[in-house]
């Protein structure tokens, strides 16, 4: 953990707030499917720029934190969220000099196989009618990469968080 | 490790209650964020109601003075009812209705996972709300409190999946169980045979089997019964009464906080009273071994327990109900 005082961390934390905030404000019934999964998103986007300060630990807090407000079992999203970190950093060389559209087809197999995993284990706990709608939150969330991509890349050059 | 950690977490929370505590501390912390998340609809309803216009609200107060005129008239229709109703299970020396008490709660969230039907509501543990109680709106039940935080609880409501209630027609008393399907507007008999006498339109109430539902409020209207002859059970298909994804004030019951086994023992008991103050020869030769034991442990306040001396010299004269209900009416 790097411990300079002006690097404008809380941006960080401030943002998994509001990804917190977007995740379960209410949407209409119909839209519900389509929620992009905004903490992943923003974990993966962080873990890509600051591999230094945002990792697993930080994943698994704020699965932790998703489970308590989903009211699942308490591990689920943290195991999910801990996953696409693990797969993020272990292809972070490689996704870092991919051009847009490739990152974001990477982030929807990831987000996929999380959302799988997702399925697998509601199917486990018995919460959820397994089905495959799941899958459309992942390819919402591909397609909203970019934009989150380069606005948060904007915010971090403006403010220089490191 | 995180990987194992987290499974280990998702174990013990699944099979042990060891968690709760934590869970519960970290509601507290992170629960704000629906209220939040809320604040732009009740800026707008706060906005709408400032600039209601009058015709508008007068027409409102109009129809809700209507309204609380036809129930105060059914109210007092209900009182002597529910004296008749005591009157009669007193005749037939069943135990008691238990009065219930009711308090009001608002939604604050709802789950954003579409594949489950709860709702956050903003009363919790503090106020006095327990696992498993009853929640209805104005129109019939709508779930039971499945998870407690300090201010809010989670609340599972009758069409999810992994819910099901015991419930009766109304019109016969043919019992049934009713399984959420997912759908908001759908519930599903589970298991009512071919030939039952049931059809559109039946009201079904609660029939409190599960002893976990007060018995007699209203659930769902029957919609449509197929009889599919491919099919070993009918299948039947009913609307919940409550506007399970409407409503926005909801009614908390507060029922007995006594077990099931504790209330059978009770009225055991108080039937056994009833029964030595009714026939007080026939009963005096067994009763007092059992009494000096059972009396000191019953939650009978001692004016209850000096009753039967009174009434003892009219007794053998009158039938063994007649006491029980002079006894009730004072």
């Amino acid at each position: 953990m790097v411990s300079t005082r002006n690097s404008n961390g809380w941006v960080v934390w401030l943002s998994f707030a509001i990804g917190m905030l977007l995740s379960v404000s209410p949407m209409p019934a119909f839209a519900e499917v389509f929620r992009p999964m905004w903490l992943a998103l923003l974990l993966a986007f962080w873990t890509l720029a600051l591999p230094h300060r945002v990792g697993m630990t930080t994943a698994f807090v704020l699965g932790l934190a998703e489970d308590v407000l989903y009211g699942t079992l308490l591990g689920q999203n943290a195991l999910v969220l801990t996953l696409i970190t693990f797969l993020v950093l272990s292809l972070q060389q490689r996704l870092r000099m991919f051009p847009m559209w490739q990152q974001s087809l990477v982030i929807l197999v990831i987000f996929g196989i999380a959302q799988l995993i997702q399925l697998w284990l509601s199917a486990l706990t018995g919460n959820r009618l397994p089905t495959l709608a799941l899958i459309w939150s992942a390819v919402i969330s591909a397609l909203l990469w970019p934009w989150i991509s380069y606005g948060l890349r904007g915010l971090r050059r403006r403010l220089s968080i490191n | 490790m995180l990987v194992v950690l987290s499974i280990t977490l998702m174990v013990v929370d699944a099979r042990f209650t060891l968690l709760k505590p934590f869970r519960s501390q970290m509601g507290l912390v992170l629960m704000p964020s629906y209220l939040v998340t809320d604040l732009p609809q009740r800026l707008w309803q706060g906005v709408a109601s400032q600039f209601g216009s009058r015709t508008e609200l007068a027409a409102e107060n109009e129809k809700l003075k209507t309204e609380a005129l036809l129930l105060q008239g059914r109210l007092q229709k209900l009182a002597a009812l529910t004296e008749q109703n005591v009157r009669l299970r007193e005749l037939l020396n069943s135990s008691a209705l238990v009065n219930e008490k009711v308090e009001v709660a608002e939604l604050i969230g709802v789950d954003p996972n579409p594949f489950t039907h709860r709702i956050l509501i903003n009363k919790g543990e503090r106020d006095g709300v327990v696992l498993g109680q009853p929640v209805l709106d104005a129109r019939g039940l709508m779930g039971q409190v499945v998870e407690l935080m300090p201010y809010t609880a989670r609340v599972l409501l009758l069409t999810d999946t992994t819910h099901s209630i015991p419930v009766q027609v109304n019109r016969n008393g043919l019992r049934a169980i009713a399984s959420g399907t997912g759908n908001p507007e759908r519930l599903e008999l589970r298991h009512v045979a071919d030939t039952a006498d049931i059809k559109e339109g039946d009201l079904l109430v609660s029939s409190g089997l599960g002893q976990r539902f007060p018995a007699g409020y209203p659930v769902a209207t029957v919609k449509e019964v197929i009889h599919d002859s491919g099919q070993p059970f009918a299948i039947v298909r009913a609307i919940p009464t409550a506007a399970l994804n409407r409503s926005r004030y909801l009614l908390l019951v507060f029922t007995d906080s006594r077990s099931p086994e504790q209330r059978a023992s009770d009225a055991a008991i108080a039937q056994e009273e009833a029964d030595r103050q009714g026939l007080p020869g026939a009963a005096s030769a067994t009763v007092p071994a059992t009494a000096p034991a059972l009396v000191p442990s019953a939650a009978v306040p001692s004016p209850a327990v000096a009753v039967p001396a009174v009434p003892a010299p009219a007794a053998p004269a009158a039938t063994p109900g007649a006491p029980v209900i002079s006894r009730e009416r004072h």
